[in-house]
């Protein structure tokens, strides 16, 4: 057990260690990526503040992931009520369909939909973002909020009609707030993957209309990168760990995301 | 809500993710296998080129492609290999702990989760580049003296799509150790068997299936993985994704870039279920009991 311990915290520390090293390297005085950094200032995390391109990069990445956790829940909600509830054929069918875009590579997935938006004109627009990034999070949202609608409790269902609520009053006021922590869950996790997706972006947006994590590739790939960028994973990082643990103390990192499998 | 919706109610419920699927997955995916099949790029005067499987041929005579092909195996199989090696112990020990000390582990090993992938990539990146801190740190232990190649070679793209791939690995593996009764350990000690003979004849074969689900898993995302093969390997280990991506959106030869993705499609989808379907067949000689 020891042996293991020891074995355990050297794998977190190489874990932690790429995440980490960010910080003192966007810490430099100078415009070179380098460790150790070369004099210390604030000014590349101040300049986040000031890049223009990565400011809109940044809102554009904010509102493509919320509206994609959004409609994700929008969509697999029904969708998780018809596959526990309703005597639909076929359901193993149905939900081998629903899973699927998960088994097949997604360098695959976004060239099937670049070239099948490109006639239609949906390539490099707002709109055929959001729809790949559905294609990919739905899934995910499918499978957690199956296991809410799941454990639903039928007999508070049951009590509220015998007293007389209607079919919508019973759905607001008995069964929104059971799914309330599965649909958090959800939202947050949908949100998560579509913020952080690189490739189907790199394919499907178009040239001044990229989203963060593809600024931050092309960056790193083409042009010079400046110490603005490890900078902006730094914070990004941060903001992560911190959803991390909030999620984990109130829901349970194990129970929201082994709903997956 | 009705306790029991009818079928009609239900298929209405269905229908915007079947039209999500059917139009912008299911179509998308029939139209680039038949574009692969085109002699030449579609264009509006000739809208129809014929069918002829000049794209795959190209591929299987192609020395550059075969090569790539093996690569893209090579480096999902190496990174499979690893990170199960590496998140069975960690998971185990997962399993064992509770509290902040098990939220502080799970936040280090599911970390690439949460962050985005190109920022752990770019941590790689600082720590591998020439005299960056890895050579630093081995020259300061007297390993190494001199400029050291890390970044461009293959070790240094598995250590990467190891690092991205173990919280999947982790995940899996955890709800499958969990799922093991204690009773079965405690019987098993109380009938005298050491660590080591419960560790290979009980906990492994129980968590056969979990195993076997984690390196399909992580398999298929490495293999077809495309920004730690560009950004940390480069083109000294070319794989698939990259000519996927360069004829894809560069060179706009979508018919090759989808014949391409079809041979991916292929590679991946036949050893992971070669792999699936072998493991099976071992269960049903009775040497392992899947639970």
């Amino acid at each position: 057990m020891v042996g293991l311990r020891i074995f355990v915290y050297a794998v977190i520390a190489l874990m932690l260690l790429p995440v980490l090293i960010t910080f003192p390297v966007a810490l430099t005085a100078t415009s070179r990526i380098s460790f150790p950094p070369a004099g210390l200032s604030l000014r590349w995390f101040a300049s986040i503040l000031t890049d223009q391109v990565l400011l809109q990069s940044i809102a554009r990445s904010f509102w493509l992931a919320l509206t994609v956790a959004v409609l994700s829940i929008a969509i697999a909600l029904p969708c998780a009520f018809a596959a526990q509830r309703g005597r639909v054929r076929y359901r193993n069918v149905l939900e081998t369909l629903i899973t699927s875009p998960r088994m097949i590579p997604q360098i695959v997935l976004v060239l099937a939909l670049l070239v099948y938006f490109e006639p239609i004109g949906l390539a490099q627009k707002f709109a055929g973002l959001v729809i790949a990034h559905l294609v990919v999070t739905i899934p995910f949202a499918f499978r957690t909020l199956l296991v809410s609608v799941a454990t639903l409790d039928r007999r508070l269902e049951a009590s509220s009609n015998v007293l007389g609520a209607t079919p919508l009053q019973t759905f607001r006021l008995i069964v929104l707030p059971q799914l309330k922590t599965g649909m958090i869950a959800s939202f947050i996790f949908t949100f998560i993957l579509s913020f952080n997706n690189v490739t189907l972006a790199l394919f499907l947006s178009g040239i001044g209309q990229r989203t963060l994590p593809v600024e931050m590739f092309t960056r790193m790939n083409v042009a010079g990168m400046t110490p603005v960028i490890p900078a902006i994973s730094f914070v990004l990082s941060v903001l992560g760990v911190m959803l991390f643990v909030v999620l984990d103390r109130t829901i349970g990192v194990y129970r929201f995301l082994a709903a997956r499998e | 809500m009705p306790r029991l919706a009818p079928q009609a109610i239900s298929l209405a419920l269905l229908v915007p993710i079947l039209l999500l699927l059917i139009f912008f997955f299911l179509f998308p995916l029939a139209y680039l296998l038949h574009l692969s099949a085109l002699a030449q790029q579609p264009t509006l005067q000739n809208p129809l080129p014929e069918l002829s499987f000049v794209n795959y041929a190209k591929i299987l005579q192609d020395s550059f492609y075969l090569s790539m092909s093996l690569n893209s195996v090579l480096v999902g199989l190496s990174t499979t290999f690893l990170t199960v090696a590496i998140a069975y112990p960690v998971a185990f020990y997962i399993t064992r702990i509770s509290g902040w000390e098990r939220t502080l582990i799970s936040v280090a090993c599911l970390l690439p989760i949460f962050v985005n992938v190109i920022v752990s990539i770019l941590g790689w990146y600082i720590l591998l580049l020439p005299f960056g801190v890895v050579q630093q740190a081995l020259a300061g232990l007297g390993i190494v003296s001199g400029p050291l190649q890390l970044l461009r070679t293959f070790p240094a793209l598995v250590a990467v799509l190891v690092y991205e791939h173990l919280p999947f690995a982790v995940l899996i593996l955890v709800s499958s150790l969990q799922a093991i009764p204690a009773d079965k350990i405690n019987a098993a000690r109380v009938l005298g068997a050491g660590v080591p003979r419960i560790v290979f004849s009980l906990i492994i074969p129980l968590t056969m299936p979990g195993l076997v689900a984690c390196v399909i898993l992580v398999f298929s995302l490495s293999a077809s993985s495309y920004l730690a093969p560009i950004l940390i390997g480069g083109q000294r280990t070319p794989v698939l994704p990259l000519a996927i991506f360069s004829y894809g959106t560069e060179l706009q030869n979508w018919p090759l870039a989808a014949a391409l993705s079809f041979v991916l499609l292929v590679l991946v989808v036949t050893i992971s279920y070669g792999f699936a379907s072998a493991m099976n067949r071992i269960a049903k000689r009775g040497q392992w009991e899947f639970v």
